[in-house]
């Protein structure tokens, strides 16, 4: 038993690979997933009124993979697991202030 | 589209022509140097006047698709052959420019 | 992750491009061949005549017409195939009335024999058309979970194509090197240069492969924007539908067709048609949509003539309107399915699916050619990863084309009264997949690649010999009635079992030279011993 325990306690120990490459595994698959879609809320809302807002949440979810891609890639090339993460959440935060401030301004409902 | 792909052969010929490593591949005496100076241009000329081909022919839409549908096959086509048998990359070439010829004329 | 940006790529590419690498070449080669899926069809029911026909059109038509009326009574929409260069049989299809609980009919399309007008009978099969939705359906597996799978999988593939173009250092300066006699080099050139000569076919197969799930991957952004109503009217803005005609319920006796294509014919100025939907048949509200082979890839108003089939006028159709993004989103649903492309850019399709099909398979063996130097050389033997990976490259690299073969030999072996036909075929490709996935683990490396290889050459080589032995079409006969559907197949098949057959050869021989076949991913010399000693020196220089 405390063989185990210990195994898994070094299997996801801190500074370990393993541990590191998974979470960064976790962090490009859902912290890319929040990202693409946080951006495709705020494409839409600074294209709707241009666009109309269904195209402006189509050109919003079309460009969303390629926001996923580059957030993977961005995940993978930061200095660690850490820094991946902060960043991921940073960029998501600013997509959601940016999507709620322009929603201030054209009084939209959504 | 038969035109298009000799079209693209043609230019992927002389864009290979024009890099000194692939020509050394193809002739064993050296060019003159205008020759060489002039391959590149040649070459974008013939690539930008396929592409305008594909969307004179085809339009807006499929045209542009069959363009790299062609340049990928030209392109294949042409690095087998700089691999395997460096030495018939002039004569392929004058092939294909027949091969245009002769499409343009039963156009 | 590493040390620079370039580096992190790399890595990513590697580990990206591996752990699905298998799956992508499924769907790759299914996919690829999917390009052909009505010609595939038609060569898996060979029951199907091959007439030399001089009928007009207006015959075509009159012949299909008798046969609905006689069959399809209170059906409400029909469908009439003609003969076209892809598939040279009249057909018509309906959709049944749904059966209990289920929410729609099956659809049902039949074969006419257009001299005796009657229906033809031929065997139960999957076709070409359970072998392309393979490549999105998985088949064993349920919708939802195969279209994340999917999904999941082509998102890595984007990664890959990105990442790619990012690490490779001298596009334009390698763009035609390919130094083939140079082991690990070769592979990595010849990797590149699949890659590159069709990078944009790449990028546009896999991001299109995205667009078509993507309301489903992307649930979570939609939903958060629309309500349900609001969702529908989203959706019907980017995929704008043809007005649907419903029936009145009031009995008319309608035109008949072939007079009503002359309007058709006046509108085209040409005597071309593919294909034809009546809406309402024998209704009051009766309508007949003619359309030709398809001229743009989003949607050309000119490709469709609608006429009222009672009074036989021409219905004026409002061009159906797109948004830019709408028109992009189809634009990249033609693109990836290729209906518009004519006989010669379709076989350019197919070789360049091959391409990629090679790309993900030479990106494969370059994973364990660059380790193989290390990996020989431990103590206890090459670690249970390495082992993997090259059990599974030899299993899915040649396995999964000789699975395919089998399909083909199901098709014709398996006895046509047979019941549960049609799953049996799929189930005797994937038994034999598995098989050929196991098999690696119980032979050395070398052994089992020469041997699937000798194994893909012969299935490949005896297939044209089993059509001949289990159908009249045969080589022979194909080629003096001018059946070059199926003589295609035959010499088809032949072509690949010789690049088999020679790539089998190429390894057995263990030249240090390295040999391509022309067809795809065959290039199969390992590394002699020579070779291997020159292997560190080589892997610094491309490190």
């Amino acid at each position: 038993m405390e063989c185990l325990v210990s195994y898994f306690i070094n299997f996801f120990n801190e500074p370990s690979p393993r541990w590191a490459i998974f979470s960064r595994v976790l962090a490009a698959t859902f912290g890319g997933y929040a990202l693409a879609t946080s951006s495709a809320l705020f494409i839409s809302q600074l294209l709707s009124s241009s666009a109309g807002r269904y195209q402006a949440i189509h050109i919003g979810l079309l460009l969303s993979f390629l926001v996923y891609a580059c957030a993977a890639m961005w995940v993978f090339s930061a200095s660690n697991a850490t820094k991946a993460w902060i960043g991921l959440i940073k960029w998501n935060l600013a997509f959601l202030f940016g999507t709620w401030l322009l929603m201030q301004f054209s009084g939209a409902s959504h | 589209m038969l035109l298009l792909t000799s079209l693209s052969f043609l230019a992927m010929v002389l864009f290979c022509l024009a890099m000194n490593k692939h020509r050394k591949q193809v002739f064993e005496q050296t060019l003159p140097k205008l020759a060489v100076l002039l391959f590149r241009p040649l070459a974008w000329f013939v690539l930008m006047f396929t592409a305008y081909l594909s969307v004179a022919l085809f339009g807006w839409s499929i045209g542009p698709a069959l363009l790299f549908g062609a340049l990928t096959m030209a392109t294949f086509l042409l690095i087998m052959v700089l691999t395997y048998n460096a030495k018939i990359v002039p004569q392929l070439a004058i092939a294909s420019l027949l091969m245009v010829s002769v499409s343009v004329l039963t156009h | 992750m590493k040390d620079n940006f370039r580096q992190s790529m790399k890595w990513f590419h590697t580990w990206v491009g591996l752990s699905v690498g298998w799956i992508l070449f499924f769907m790759f080669l299914t996919g690829t061949l999917g390009y052909f899926y009505q010609e595939i069809t038609r060569w898996m029911e060979p029951e199907r005549p091959f007439i030399e026909h001089n009928l007009s059109n207006e015959q075509l038509i009159t012949t299909a017409q008798t046969y609905l009326q006689k069959n399809a009574q209170g059906i409400d929409k029909w469908d009439i195939y003609l003969p076209t260069v892809r598939n040279q049989n009249l057909r018509v299809g309906w959709r049944n009335p749904p059966e209990d609980g289920k929410k729609r009919g099956r659809y049902k399309t039949t074969v006419l024999d257009i001299t005796t007008g009657e229906k033809v009978e031929s065997r139960a099969t999957g076709g070409g058309r359970l072998l392309y939705r393979m490549h999105y359906r998985l088949h064993y597996l349920s919708t939802k979970i195969s279209y994340w799978i999917v999904g999941f999988c082509a998102m890595l593939m984007l990664l890959a194509v990105v990442t790619g173009v990012v690490i490779h250092k001298k596009i334009f300066t390698d763009f035609f090197t390919f130094r083939a006699k140079k082991g690990l080099i070769g592979w990595l050139d010849i990797h590149n240069v699949l890659s590159v000569i069709a990078l944009p076919f790449h990028f546009m197969i896999t991001y299109s492969g995205l667009l078509f799930f993507l309301f489903t991957y992307m649930a979570l952004s939609t939903n958060l924007q629309t309500n349900e109503d609001e969702y529908r009217e989203m959706r019907k803005e980017i995929f704008p539908r043809t007005i649907h005609t419903d029936s009145a319920n009031q009995a008319a006796a309608m035109q008949d067709l072939s007079s009503l294509y002359q309007q058709a014919k006046n509108t085209w100025k040409k005597d071309e048609l593919s294909a034809i939907e009546v809406f309402a048949a024998n209704d009051i509200n009766a309508q007949v949509r003619f359309i030709r082979h398809e001229t743009d890839i989003t949607y050309n108003p000119n490709d469709y003539v609608r006429v009222n089939a009672i009074t036989s006028e021409v219905i004026e159709q409002t061009p159906r309107e797109y948004t830019v993004a709408g028109m992009i989103h189809n634009g990249f649903y033609s693109l990836h399915e290729g209906q518009f492309a004519g006989p010669l850019a379709r076989w350019i399709y197919f070789l360049t699916g091959l391409i990629g099909t090679a790309m993900i398979a030479s990106g494969l063996i370059l994973w364990t050619t660059k380790r193989k130097p290390k990996q020989l050389k431990k103590l206890n033997g090459p670690d249970f990863g390495y082992r993997l990976v090259e059990q599974l490259n030899i299993g899915t690299i040649v396995g999964l084309p000789i699975a395919i073969a089998m399909y083909f030999y199901a098709n014709r072996l398996l006895p046509v009264s047979m019941v549960g036909r049609v799953d049996w075929e799929a189930n005797v490709m994937f038994i034999s997949w598995a098989l050929l996935l196991i098999y690696p683990a119980f032979r050395p490396a070398t052994k089992a690649w020469r041997e699937q290889l000798q194994l893909a050459a012969l299935v490949y080589i005896a297939l044209p010999l089993i059509n001949a032995l289990t159908t009249d079409k045969h080589l022979v006969n194909s080629l003096s009635q001018q059946d070059w559907g199926f003589a295609a197949f035959d010499l088809t098949f032949f072509t690949v079992g010789c690049c088999f057959a020679f790539s089998a050869y190429k390894y057995k021989t263990l030249q240090p030279k390295k040999v391509v076949s022309r067809k795809k991913r065959r290039q199969d010399n390992t590394l002699d011993n020579d070779n291997r000693l020159q292997l560190p020196r080589i892997s610094k220089e491309n490190g």
